[in-house]
């Protein structure tokens, strides 16, 4: 049975950090911006996130899936660190957002033809207004989905909440954004189909 | 399309994007699109706007924070 010398242990934990954890700082960190939406915020995020990974870095088994990993440690600093400080947007009530899209989703499909006119790049930059504006737990994982490219399984490990859950929250977010750009391309003149 | 099929129908697309469907229900949606031209178009704007999101910007940590984490994991003790 092969003994772990001090010495092997340390070149290993130093060969995982440079090697699985630190091409991750790319994404960790325009996921932590796109929490904070503040540079100094995020570049504590980030820094958090790799201290502690490295303190735990016992716990991870090489060559599973750091990504995942580190977005889960990133996601907890998060909820620990700054939403004591309120700093991120407020949690919305999700019973207030399904009333409201229940409503809105009887009527959804004649949005079709308006969106399709706002794809052809006339919206500019209130389109990454509506995003920012999202609520942060929908922004989450729209990042985590659609930016990130983790599977359901993989946020619903990452955030903490059922796959099931990640399915809906992903709907809503998306029909929360498809939503929010309607509102931007009426106040630009565009019509609303319905009317 | 009645609207619940268009909402059912609206789930499914989003899944096969996001590469959540199985291989049986994935074959059938490919089939059902086939048939269907106005469940293309469901699935085209639905990819459309997919690819519009993501065009949320990634952004570059400072070399500064990469030296700084370096520095600060070569003192800290496992």
């Amino acid at each position: 049975m092969m003994v772990m010398t001090q010495e092997n242990k340390t070149e290993r934990y130093d060969r995982i950090f440079e090697q699985e954890f630190m091409p991750q700082i790319d994404a960790l960190y325009t996921f932590a911006y796109h929490l904070t939406y503040n540079e100094d915020d995020a570049n504590d995020l980030v820094q958090e996130t790799y201290l502690k990974a490295f303190r735990f870095i016992d716990k991870y088994d090489e060559g599973t899936n750091a990504k995942a990993w580190l977005f889960k440690i990133l996601k907890n600093a998060f909820i620990n660190q700054y939403r004591k400080k309120a700093k991120q947007p407020n949690r919305v009530d999700y019973e207030e957002i399904v009333g409201y899209h229940d409503e809105e989703d009887t009527n959804f499909s004649s949005y079709m033809d308006l969106r399709e006119e706002m794809f052809q790049g006339m919206m500019g930059d209130e389109v990454t207004n509506a995003i920012n504006a999202l609520p942060v737990d929908f922004r989450v994982v729209i990042l985590l989905c659609d930016i990130e490219g983790f599977t359901y399984e993989e946020i619903s490990k990452i955030i903490d909440i059922p796959i099931g859950t990640v399915r809906s929250r992903l709907h809503r977010a998306r029909n929360l954004l498809k939503t929010k750009l309607q509102e931007y391309a009426e106040s630009l003149g565009f019509k609303d189909k319905r009317s | 399309m009645r609207d619940q099929n268009y909402q059912e129908l609206v789930k499914k697309v989003t899944m096969y994007l996001d590469n959540e469907l199985s291989e049986s229900a994935e074959r059938e949606l490919l089939r059902e699109i086939k048939a269907n031209p106005a469940y293309l178009k469901v699935l085209s704007q639905e990819k459309s706007f997919r690819e519009f999101i993501k065009s949320i910007h990634r952004r570059k940590p400072s070399p500064a924070l990469i030296q700084s984490i370096k520095e600060k994991i070569r003192i800290a003790p496992v």
